[in-house]
């Protein structure tokens, strides 16, 4: 028997909800259509008409470690079955979007991110943060921001912003996201673990970290083969994109990581050979990302009933300026146009530090948040 | 009206195909009556025929061998003749198809011993029309000596002064009694209310004080405030009502009947009618006994009861598990608009602002039904009670509301809609287990809602959702004085309290004619519910009215011109009729010998049913004229065949039964062709001397088939399928004496649409009746 569970309910949390995309949340009469019709929700307690009941009481606790919301793929086939066009799926999708706010610290930028009036200022920090820490290595000698380059000459990225002066700010950056993640996550899994055993979904158990393992490996896997995607019967096509910007993402990790060691340890200074091996990955992920972008773009401006916000628009804009800005400012170095590369290469950089600082904060952050409540799921074999 | 006869047999629609129409003939003119065939009677031939026959030869007492009464009345219709329709079409030929029952051959028909069991069957339904207009008469309407149109309106709610209008706008002369001292009713003391118009989603400002404007300026209405009816005496047409003030005591306050253990004496013996109206008059003393008229009585036509609801009050510790009673913030509905009405939704305990309630619409305890006298209003109330804190509250406010059910019906679905987009309400289906006290709130305990099995919620205040208890439960109200009783009998105890006659079938009617029920005292309903309820009463009034002007009966046998007729030299008083009646109809004066009231009566025949000295009867329908249908019906015997077909008699009931079996032939089903069936007014009129000569003269089996008695009954006139289940109970005595087995009498009920069942209830029957062999009186 479940324990007692004393309701109470957040007027704030459902206007927020309301505000991510989820304004028809109330409209639900509980019919349960939803949680038959998705292709992916278990036959144990299944989501989401369960989560649409708490989403109009306000019950923001009960919600946020919930795993089940991370479950969805967000298909839409509730959304088109809904007879009260409540969304099942948008109000999870905005139930998410309020979970990776309140799981990332500070809140303050959590907020930030979420407001599209804040994006100049956003986008603003890293740009500061490259030209003060330029200028104060400047100030030492080292010239590592150099706004006059001899014209004429081989037009390298690292002539005008040097790769150390990159790699001290991206790499902090990265490590702190990293850090950032794994503070929300030890509270993500906690308090999922804890809502998991109220609701009877899981057993209080003593963790088989051989059985976690295992539960890795196939939700890789799962996550892999996009095997939840193909399962939905509404917006199939979005596994391609998906698909694309996963794998693009993965390539060019490997690529820069190439690149970090051909640096730092083996001392091969850039450019590299369109011949390189690495080079090819590179360039392929490049088109991948841009391509994959174009199809995220696409799905979310023709799919009519699919509701989009800034949220959404935001991982989107930044996949395709990521994608985009890389491969012109390589393209326009081979075709030496030296100040179009030069202040593409600064955009470029602006957008790589904002995906790895906020992503903790954004959309993005499903990477980890989906997959550790798919592995869970897996771990406590949910049905 | 000196009869002269003529018998028309129809051939079309297949009769001519299935029957010797030759030897047909040969009935009416062993008979001595003139017949003749047409091929379509109902054609427009046939009628000029007809009419030819009636203006030429002077016929007025037609007989016709064609369809089923049920169709083409208007058709067959001819002013001052006698009509009999013989049911060849429906009850004969498509029911019993040549392809089931072959028609003899020319070498079959040379054997005497062979019989065609449709042609007689068809032989026989023409001898019962023959003999049943050679017994019946043209009906003369009954006409009151003194009418009166005006209609009385009891309840100044808004059910009452909607029904007033929608009377007086039709032209009648209402007067509107209301026992407070001013109009409005419930409706006057509610801070908001739910709407009544497009697009039903968002409350709105009440409309009583633009009604009871309304009624206060029609010149047609006259309104008596601080009043109450006394009594009611009389008949539609012609009701005299006593007025009074409430709490007054005075002669003509209605009387209360005797309770039973008063009607026996010492040694339990029954009373003798004398000594009753003695006991009678001693245990009402001081009134004035119901056949006294009050000289000083106000006249009217008819009645329109809009008596409203009181809110529930629960009883000592019925619901003590809610904290009811104990804890002073757990209120009921009725109490929470007292607190919205007087401003900012309080806790009653210590004036603080309620900024959390939690709306209860079940008591629960393993029950899911919704509390007493609940219904769809009482969720649109909770709903509407939400709002108020919402209201109040705009920011911080919550209501949560508990159902087990949650019912919206119509376009107040959009009011539900609406609603519900309210961040600030919480519905959930859930049974609520406790309510107790949590410092200085309150704590609800749900289980099995939708969103877990055991919840929790923190309130400032709780509302139960009680119901609207009728006013007709514990008070008559109507104040009648007919000897049944002030109070409407035996549906307010079958609908706890609710006053109506069947709120499906006929709605607005109770059991006593002439008064039409409205609003609340049906069921609980909406101020826009009440209002279309008020229209359809005020209607019934009207219609009421105008039939009896005409001197005919309403619903269901609207336009029926027959009555009750009494040979009163042979009465003995026996008080049977008067007790039967489903309508009150009957009153018995001091030695007990019925007052019949015309204008009460339904013509369902009951009285003619229970009448042991079989003295009641209607113009065209009687002990005599069934009697004899009964009685011209072919017995075969062995003397006549060696192997003789058995003869079952069905009495049906015309409402539902006869349809039924009409639609059995359309269907082309069919039964067995041994029936022969006798169409009543409802089973409540069949008299068991009929069943008796049937057995008598040899019939094997006799079967009643009418609608379905019981708290679920279908029965047109009430209780007579039930009365009659009872007399076949009783006919077993009879049964016994001639040595017959009971299983010979038996009663069936089927429900209209249940026609599909109807042959094989029948056939099965018939079976039975063959293992029990034929009737030993068979050929005496």
């Amino acid at each position: 028997m479940a324990d007692t569970y004393v309701a109470e309910p957040d007027l704030g949390f459902i206007k927020e909800v309301g505000a991510l995309g989820g304004a028809d949340l109330k409209k639900c009469y509980q019919c349960a259509t939803c949680s038959v019709a998705c292709p992916i929700s278990p036959d144990n307690k299944p989501f989401p008409r369960k989560e649409m009941i708490a989403a109009s009481w306000g019950l923001k606790d009960k919600l946020i470690s919930d795993y089940d919301i991370w479950l969805c793929h967000n298909c839409g086939d509730c959304n088109t079955r809904c007879p009260r066009e409540a969304k099942p799926g948008e109000v999870l999708g905005a139930i998410r979007a309020y979970a990776v706010g309140e799981y990332a610290t500070p809140k303050a930028l959590s907020k930030a991110i979420a407001n599209p009036k804040m994006l100049p200022v956003l986008l603003a920090i890293p740009a500061v943060i490259i030209l003060v820490m330029g200028f104060i290595f400047n100030s030492f000698g080292l010239n590592w921001l150099n706004f006059s380059i001899p014209a004429g000459g081989e037009i390298w990225q690292a002539n005008f912003i040097h790769n150390y002066l990159v790699d001290i700010i991206m790499i902090p950056t990265f490590f702190g996201a990293i850090a950032v993640f794994a503070l929300g996550l030890k509270r993500f899994l906690a308090d999922m673990h804890a809502q998991a055993v109220a609701d009877g979904k899981a057993k209080d158990e003593k963790i088989d970290f051989g059985k976690v393992g295992q539960a890795v490996v196939s939700t890789v896997l799962t996550i892999i083969k996009h095997n939840k995607f193909s399962e939905c019967g509404e917006n199939k096509e979005r596994s391609t994109a998906h698909m694309l910007v996963l794998f693009s993402f993965i390539g060019l990790f490997i690529v820069t990581n190439c690149f970090f060691i051909a640096e730092w340890v083996l001392h091969i200074e850039g450019p590299y050979s369109q011949l390189n091996p690495v080079k090819w990955l590179g360039n392929a992920a490049g088109v991948a990302l841009v391509v994959g972008g174009i199809l995220l773009l696409r799905n979310r401006m023709t799919k009519k009933d699919q509701a989009s916000s800034y949220w959404d628009w935001y991982l989107v804009g930044l996949v395709l300026v990521l994608g985009l800005t890389g491969m012109l400012t390589q393209m326009a170095r081979l075709a030496g146009m030296a100040g179009i590369s030069y202040t593409l290469y600064f955009v470029h950089l602006i957008f790589v530090w904002s995906l790895f600082a906020y992503t903790p904060f954004s959309k993005l952050a499903h990477l980890v948040y989906r997959t550790a409540a798919m592995t869970y799921a897996e771990y406590t074999n949910r049905q | 009206m000196d009869k002269k006869y003529g018998v028309y047999i129809c051939k079309g629609c297949g009769i001519g195909d299935a029957l010797d129409i030759d030897a047909l003939c040969e009935v009416p003119k062993e008979e001595g009556l003139p017949v003749k065939v047409h091929d379509c009677l109902c054609g427009k031939d046939g009628v000029e025929f007809l009419k030819q026959d009636i203006a030429n030869d002077g016929i007025n007492t037609l007989v016709l061998a064609a369809c089923s009464r049920r169709v083409l009345y208007d058709v067959f219709r001819f002013d001052g003749c006698i009509v009999d329709r013989v049911n060849l079409r429906e009850g004969v030929v498509w029911s019993h198809p040549r392809s089931e029952f072959a028609a003899l051959t020319a070498e079959e028909k040379e054997d005497e011993n062979n019989f065609d069991r449709v042609q007689m069957m068809a032989e026989d339904y023409i001898k019962m029309g023959m003999v049943r207009v050679e017994k019946i008469d043209l009906p003369e309407p009954y006409q009151l000596e003194s009418l009166s149109k005006r209609i009385l309106v009891i309840g100044g709610g808004m059910a009452g002064m909607s029904a007033a209008l929608d009377a007086a706008k039709a032209g009648y002369k209402v007067t509107l009694v209301e026992k407070e001292t001013a109009l409005g009713g419930h409706a006057a003391a509610w801070r908001r209310q739910l709407p009544i118009a497009n697009p039903y989603d968002n409350l709105i400002d009440p409309i009583v004080a633009d009604k009871i404007q309304a009624v206060e300026s029609d010149a047609n209405i006259t309104v008596n405030t601080d009043t109450i009816v006394a009594r009611l005496a009389g008949e539609p047409g012609n009701f005299t009502v006593t007025f009074k003030k409430p709490g007054e005591k005075i002669a003509f306050d209605v009387p209360y009947p005797l309770p039973d253990e008063m009607k026996v004496d010492e040694k339990g013996n029954d009373l003798d009618a004398e000594k009753l109206h003695e006991a009678f008059l001693k245990y009402n003393e001081g009134k004035e006994d119901i056949l006294q008229f009050d000289p000083d009585g106000e006249m009217y036509g008819a009645v329109v009861l809009a008596a409203g609801w009181q809110p529930y009050q629960p009883e000592g510790e019925e619901f003590a598990h809610l904290g009811f009673g104990e804890l002073p913030d757990v209120v009921t509905n009725a109490q929470f608009e007292e607190i919205a009405q007087n401003g900012k939704i309080i806790r009653p305990s210590d004036g603080q602002e309620a900024k959390s309630v939690v709306f209860i619409q079940s008591p629960g305890q393993g029950n899911d039904t919704d509390f007493d006298y609940c219904g769809a209003v009482t969720s649109l109330v909770a709903l509407k009670q939400a709002k108020y804190v919402r209201e109040d509250y705009p920011d911080d406010g919550k209501a949560f509301v508990f159902y087990q059910h949650m019912r919206t019906p119509g376009l107040q679905e959009n009011f539900y809609k609406g609603l519900q987009q309210d961040p600030g309400i919480f519905l959930t289906k859930g049974e609520v287990a406790k309510v107790s006290k949590n410092g200085g709130g309150l704590i609800v305990d749900a289980d099995n809602t939708l969103l877990g099995e055991k919840l929790q919620v923190k309130a400032d205040l709780v509302v139960l959702g009680t119901g609207m208890v009728p006013a007709t439960k514990d008070d008559p109200v109507v104040n009648l004085a007919y000897r049944q009783g002030p109070a409407f009998r035996d549906n307010i105890d079958l609908f706890k309290g609710y006053c109506d006659s069947n709120f499906i079938c006929f709605p607005y009617e109770t059991q006593r004619t002439g008064i039409y029920a409205a609003g609340a005292i049906r069921r609980g309903m909406t101020v826009e519910e009440s209002m279309e309820d008020a229209s359809g009463a005020a209607l019934k009034a009207i219609q009421c009215i105008e039939s009896v002007n005409r001197g005919v009966a309403v619903h269901p046998r609207s336009g029926d011109m027959t009555f009750p007729d009494f040979f009163f030299q042979r009465c003995t008083q026996c008080k049977r009729c008067t007790e039967e009646c489903p309508f009150g109809a009957l009153d018995d004066d001091e030695k007990g010998t019925p007052k019949p009231n015309p204008a009460r009566c339904r013509r369902c025949g009951t009285c003619m049913g229970s009448c042991p000295e079989r003295i009641i009867g209607f113009a065209d329908y009687n002990i005599d004229s069934i009697g004899s249908m009964v009685k011209s019906i072919g017995v075969p015997s062995e003397d006549d065949y060696d192997e003789p077909p058995l003869r079952i008699l069905g009495l049906v009931c015309e409402n539902d039964a006869l349809p039924a079996l009409d639609i059995v032939a359309l269907n082309r089903m069919s039964y067995s062709a041994d029936v022969r069936l006798i169409p009543v007014r409802c089973l409540g009129s069949v008299n068991v001397i009929w069943i008796k000569d049937a057995l008598s003269q040899g019939m094997d089996g006799v079967f009643l088939m009418g609608c379905k008695h019981g708290d679920d009954y279908q029965c047109h006139f009430v209780k007579g399928s039930e009365i009659a289940d009872i007399r076949v109970k009783k006919i077993g005595d009879a049964l016994t004496s001639l040595a017959l087995e009971l299983e010979r009498v038996t009663q069936f009920q089927v429900a209209i649409d249940e026609y599909d069942k109807i042959p094989q209830i029948i056939n099965q029957f018939v079976e039975e009746i063959e293992e029990l062999g034929p009737n030993p009186f068979k050929g005496f």
